[in-house]
């Protein structure tokens, strides 16, 4: 594994190319790829072409007519998705997107600007699916498709987390996240993909999630979290799992059951659907929110997102809530619905609580559950103490999909600012829609790659060290499984001083609680605010 | 598939490192990944590495998994912490554990 700079020693280049784009090979070197999806997770999921390969290798071992399947395979997404072919068509390199990629700020290469990116294949498009790009070559940015080129497509659409960024300020619209979605979808069709996004989507297929934690497994570890939280405040929450007859299925991102700290936001949701008495149940089988497949192809995105509603008719529930992820968020909102929908065995989402009937859901039937708590909030269902969190100076981390993909902007903020004293914007220009990515979403999160990632999450780290100087920001909120845990590492290199929570875990330490024993820490054990003497001793 | 030495043991390891067969594992194995991962050439390992390294093997018996960092510490009656103490982080303990390299959360923390 290659061996991670320095911050101090990370070189960014922004200089003038001394070669043009379609004379400089993609050149891979440990640190700027992930690795290649291992042949038995191919298999796993019935892909093309399993077997062991490496992007250091002259040889990548493509199938004998790789070049017909992937412009058969393109032929025939330009007929079924419109939107591909317009954004093939309509794009007159203006370059307003061009330092809007958190990619190309961090790493200088000119071919992460999201209109290059995105002219590695439209320049392909040109040339066998144009008038003009088959007369006129090269003249009007058409070339062939050949090996390299084909290993460019690889390098640089796993260096995109298809965050969206640049769409927003594209005068046209051009969605590049799309692009890269349909670049990721053709390299699939002859067996190139990073083993960390075929991995967990193997393992999503397999055993209901991405980390692959069995049904006994997952049962075992959540009700450890009920333990931990019987020792927090002396209320033992009682989940159920795979129960017929619910009103809710909840269903979340599988790291929160596993990974720090989101294991924290998952004691969140605990202990707010205890303390209100949701009828609801977990799912040993839809036991995974987000959905690697989405950067795989359309097919297996459909196939791993199906189980959600499967589940939910099954258990007869009347809705589902989801909880604090990212892109599972945008395979929701954008594509559940017609994937697998419609769900009309599921009724509009009403809270119980409040009788608040949440129509922005009225096809989809499931909801935020920061949406839910924002209501639960406002109609004043929640006994909440902002102090306990008095020692966290707070700023919020828009996570790309939820803001960019569904608008998601207000009740995040609402709810912290409820459960929160001490909150700061950071600028303008990097949050809301303009949200800067935390650099390892789509996939990219895994350790080979964290020299880009550190170099891709620099304009959001940026962002956050301006609110720690200026502030004396220490927390950084998010609603993201892949934030919660990438953020992490990425404020350990540029802003060490800071500590990510996910917006549950905030609610879950201001919630007051019905019987409740005296609160003296915060759910990570850590000291509340008047209370480090009565705390010492209490480390094991 | 490699295989090293260690003291009179031949032991053997996938190309990253993690021990091929679960069942081979003993304290010596485990002085011999401990090495190897630059844990350190202490042999026997303390008692509070090898209570941690028997608990995750045993939960990994029972549930393909292993376990959420702070119930080890909290099932081996350790500071919450106990798995960065002891060892330099998780994944480590893991695969000096003799587990199998899983496609875990690790890589989510």
């Amino acid at each position: 594994m290659a061996k991670v700079p320095k911050p101090n020693e990370l070189v960014i280049e922004h200089g003038f190319p001394q070669t043009g784009w379609m004379d400089t090979p993609a050149v891979f070197r440990p640190g700027n790829f992930s690795y290649p999806g291992k042949a038995k997770n191919l298999q796993a999921l019935g892909l093309p072409n399993p077997r062991e390969w490496s992007p250091l290798d002259e040889d990548w071992k493509l199938p004998s007519n790789w070049k017909q399947i992937i412009l058969e395979g393109m032929r025939e997404r330009l007929d079924k998705f419109r939107s591909f072919k317009i954004f093939m068509d309509i794009c007159v390199r203006c370059g307003a997107c061009a330092d809007k990629c958190h990619f190309y700020l961090g790493s200088g290469d000119p071919k992460n600007m999201p209109v290059l990116r995105a002219e590695l294949l439209r320049s392909v498009y040109r040339k066998d699916f144009s008038l003009a790009g088959r007369i006129m070559g090269k003249m009007v940015g058409a070339r062939d498709l050949t090996e390299d080129v084909l290993k460019e497509w690889f390098m640089y659409f796993f260096q995109c987390t298809e965050c969206r960024r640049c769409s927003l300020f594209c005068p046209y619209g051009i969605d590049t996240a799309e692009v890269t979605m349909m670049g990721r979808e053709l390299l699939n069709l002859v067996g190139l993909n990073i083993d960390w996004v075929v991995g967990p989507a193997a393992n999503c297929f397999n055993n209901g999630n991405h980390l692959g934690i069995q049904p006994h497994a997952f049962k075992d570890m959540i009700e450890f979290f009920v333990d931990e939280i019987e020792a927090v405040n002396g209320i033992r929450c009682e989940p159920t799992f795979n129960r017929k007859g619910a009103e809710v299925l909840f269903i979340t991102p599988s790291g929160d059951v596993f990974a720090d700290p989101g294991t924290y936001t998952l004691m969140g949701y605990l202990m707010l659907f205890h303390q209100i008495g949701l009828d609801y149940t977990w799912s040993t089988y839809a036991s995974e929110g987000g959905n690697f497949g989405m950067f795989t192809s359309h097919e297996v995105m459909k196939r791993l997102n199906s189980k959600m509603y499967a589940e939910a008719k099954r258990l007869g529930v009347k809705y589902i809530i989801g909880g604090e992820c990212g892109h599972m968020w945008r395979v929701i909102n954008q594509y559940m619905d017609t994937m697998n929908g419609p769900a009309d065995f599921l009724e509009v989402p009403v809270s119980p609580m409040t009788g608040t009937r949440f129509d922005n859901a009225a096809t989809t039937k499931m909801i935020h559950i920061v949406e839910f708590t924002a209501d639960l909030i406002k109609n004043g269902k929640l006994k909440l103490d902002p102090s306990r969190n008095d020692h966290l100076v707070t700023t919020y981390h828009d996570s790309c999909n939820p803001a960019r993909g569904m608008g998601f902007f207000e009740e995040p903020r609402y709810v912290i600012k409820n459960v929160c004293n001490n909150f700061h914007e950071m600028p303008p220009n990097t949050i809301r829609e303009q949200t800067f990515c935390c650099g390892s979403g789509s996939g990219l999160n895994n350790d080979e790659f964290m020299e880009m990632r550190m170099r891709g999450g620099l304009p959001r780290a940026n962002a956050v060290r301006h609110v720690h100087d200026l502030h004396g920001v220490n927390t950084l909120a998010t609603i993201c499984a892949i934030d919660r845990a990438v953020l992490t590492a990425l404020m350990d290199y540029w802003v060490p001083d800071v500590t990510v929570y996910g917006v549950h875990e905030l609610v879950a330490n201001a919630l007051v609680m019905d019987g409740e024993t005296e609160r003296t820490t915060d759910l990570r054990g850590e000291p509340l605010p008047g209370m480090e003497e009565d705390s010492e001793n209490e480390d094991v | 598939m490699p295989t090293f030495e260690y003291e009179t043991k031949k032991i053997q390891v996938d190309e990253e490192g993690y021990l091929v067969n679960f069942d081979d594992w003993d304290e010596t194995v485990a002085c011999a990944l401990a090495e190897r991962e630059g844990v350190g050439k202490e042999c026997p390992l303390v008692k509070e590495q090898i209570e941690i390294l028997k608990f995750i093997r045993d939960y990994y018996k029972k549930f393909s998994s292993v376990p959420v960092v702070r119930a080890v510490c909290t099932n081996v009656h350790q500071p919450r912490k106990c798995e960065y103490l002891e060892f330099p982080d998780p994944r480590i303990t893991s695969k000096i554990a003799g587990i199998p390299k899983l496609v875990t959360g690790y890589e989510l923390m």
